[in-house]
């Protein structure tokens, strides 16, 4: 590389840098400012489940996108993390962070036993496995009556005990404003963890997985321990997501984490942009707001999900992220490569 | 007595599996050829009961040619579901798109199913069902013998088609080497689109069948397809016998746990079954020998 393409490259670098900074800071601000724009219950609560199906498709997309693992059973992890937090709440009284920290393990380690199969079998195996393992999550939450009540459901669960420093209440999670703002900050954060994560050589190891798994074996990585990692953290995340889930809705139901909405978070990951981290994130809100804004369609609203994620593989496979791209281009944005 | 509930169970089991089988072969068929799942499958089974419903209620048909309409629906839907979404997918030869591709199917199937037909389940009646044979203790319907008749004449002939024509032997030839099968002269994609067309037919004819047994709503399908995963993993996948076994012991597990255990525990043994499989003999019962490139 001769110096002044080198010179070039280290600037260009130091431009993304920034600019990554500079769209924390902008995430930030549109989080802040996001419930004082939507001030009325309906929307405020849409937020929240905006940023709890962020949480999900940021952690779909860790295993999906980055590992290359079909995962058909993100749903499982999203329950796991619901119930066990709830049940170790509502039957053992401990405190919620407690149990929060708990239901994120419980979920982290559901996936690390799936991965368990991931790292023997592939592609379409690996599909059926982790959507047989939804199945039997779901059919234990559904049938274990004497310990989750089954299809009558938990009720009455309450949010989050109230941030208080010094006597001083700092944020009461019964106002939706202050839970919106802790889940939302909470996506922030494993958002920029996991962008750290795969601009690390971590990152780089798994695309690497992805690509070419048996190349990437020769070059001595441990394809093992990777996939194994990926599904770990994906799952913890959806652990977190279900906890959440669990004390803002304040009920729970087996077939809130049914394989569809499996199937749903796989939605927002494509139509976003698998392998991106930013795509699913802007998959998961327009597809939580777009069935929400057509609801004077009635059940029919609902087709949105499978006819995106029908159209995004038939004719736009890398999702929004691929669509800004082309947008940009034509608007003479970006320069196209 | 107890013998009696063993053999009862027993033909309960067969019945069920044999439907089982139906629908998990056209899976199988589809993944030796193509080397694809197919998730809107469960679909073809949903629609073929809505369509001899509809044909039994609006025009007023019989039973037994409503399992035909059933089987034209699911050709029909198969014949459209390759030709809009795997012919022009499968030209990017990405292993993932189209699978995702058809769980967008089955989603949009499913909600518009929802929209049109609601979610109240439909009662699904047939004359037969009540139609009862008593023989030494064990009763049969002739639900049940019209089931184990179709069923078995249905895979008898496909197995003759996939033996004995030259079509049949053209198919076998694709799904175990597409190009070579190519340079003989064969054309792949009529094939591909033939085996769509089988498939979808026989989850479109199983779901006429299944439709008494089952809760009848645009989600019917999906319980079924999930059980036909499973046994289309347990057989080992492509494996025309290792499906049909699969098929019938899940039927068996299913009518024996719903006796002896509790009927909310069928799936859970099912996927436990299919898990250790996974963890033990990913091949399936019966393994063909498939080699894989690196």
């Amino acid at each position: 590389m001769s110096d002044p393409a080198l010179a070039q490259h280290l600037l260009g670098q130091r431009a993304l840098l920034r600019s990554r900074w500079l769209g924390y800071a902008l995430a930030i601000a549109t989080i802040a400012i996001l419930p004082l724009v939507f001030n009325d219950t309906y929307w405020r609560t849409n937020l929240t489940v905006c940023a709890i199906n962020v949480l999900l498709a940021i952690g779909l997309d860790f295993i999906l996108g980055y590992a290359g693992q079909l995962n058909l059973g993100h749903s499982a992890f999203y329950g796991l993390g619901a119930y066990v937090s709830t049940l170790l709440i509502v039957k053992l009284g401990i405190p919620f962070w407690v149990a929060f920290i708990a239901g994120v393990a419980f979920a982290g380690i559901a996936g690390i036993f799936l991965s368990l199969f991931a790292v023997r079998l592939r592609g379409h195996y690996l599909a059926i496995a982790s959507l047989g393992f939804a199945v039997i999550v779901h059919q234990i939450l559904l049938n274990w009556i004497s310990l989750t009540q089954g299809p009558l459901g938990i009720y009455g669960i309450a949010p989050p005990p109230a941030l208080v420093i010094g006597g001083v209440v700092i944020a009461d999670f019964r106002n939706l404003t202050a839970f919106f703002y802790l889940v939302a900050g909470f996506a922030f954060l494993s958002y920029v963890l996991l962008s750290q994560l795969v601009r690390s050589p971590i990152g780089e190891t798994l695309t690497a997985l992805r690509e070419d798994e048996v190349s990437a074996a020769s070059l001595g990585i441990n394809g093992t321990a990777w996939k194994v990692f990926a599904f770990g953290v994906g799952s913890a995340i959806a652990g977190a997501a279900g906890c959440f889930y669990a004390s803002f809705v304040g009920t729970l139901v087996p077939d809130a984490f049914f394989i569809s909405e499996a199937f749903n978070i796989l939605a927002m990951v494509i139509v976003g942009g698998m392998g991106t981290l930013i795509g699913p994130v802007f998959g998961a809100i327009l597809l939580t707001v777009l069935p929400e804004v057509l609801r004077s369609f009635g059940d029919l609203r609902l087709v949105v999900y499978g006819a995106a994620l029908t159209f995004v593989v038939l004719f736009m496979p890398g999702g929004l992220v691929q669509a800004a791209r082309v947008v940009g281009e034509k608007l003479g944005l970006r320069r196209s490569p | 007595m107890t013998t009696t509930i063993v053999l009862q169970q027993a033909i309960n089991g067969v019945v069920l599996g044999s439907l089982y089988v139906l629908v998990a072969l056209g899976l199988t068929l589809i993944y030796g050829v193509l080397v694809q799942i197919n998730f809107a499958h469960a679909d073809f089974v949903t629609l073929g009961a809505f369509g001899a419903y509809f044909f039994m209620h609006l025009i007023g048909g019989g039973y037994i040619l409503s399992i035909a309409v059933a089987f034209a629906v699911g050709a029909a839907l198969g014949w459209g579901i390759n030709a809009a979404i795997f012919t022009p997918l499968r030209h990017k030869g990405n292993e993932l798109l189209p699978l995702i591709a058809t769980i967008g199917v089955s989603v949009m199937m499913q909600n518009l199913m929802l929209a049109w037909f609601g979610p109240i389940p439909y009662a699904f009646e047939t004359p037969y069902s009540s139609q009862v044979i008593r023989f030494a203790g064990i009763f049969v319907t002739w639900q049940n013998i019209i089931i184990i008749a179709v069923s078995t004449l249905t895979i008898v002939l496909l197995y003759a088609f996939m033996k004995f024509t030259y079509l049949g032997k053209a198919l076998r030839a694709v799904s175990q080497d597409r190009e070579t099968a190519g340079l003989m002269g064969i054309n792949p994609n009529q094939l591909i689109m033939l085996t769509f067309v089988i498939a979808s037919a026989l989850a479109g004819m199983g779901g006429a069948m299944l439709a008494p047994v089952l809760v009848l709503t645009p989600f019917a399908g999906t319980s079924v397809i999930v059980k036909a995963f499973a046994i289309v993993i347990i057989g080992g996948f492509g494996n025309v016998e290792g499906t049909i076994l699969a098929g019938l012991i899940v039927g068996l597990i299913e009518s024996f746990t719903t006796q002896f255990l509790d009927p909310g525990l069928i799936d859970i043994v099912v996927f436990a079954l299919l898990l250790l499989m996974l963890a033990i003999k990913p091949t399936g019962l019966i393994s063909e020998r498939r080699e894989e490139n690196v």
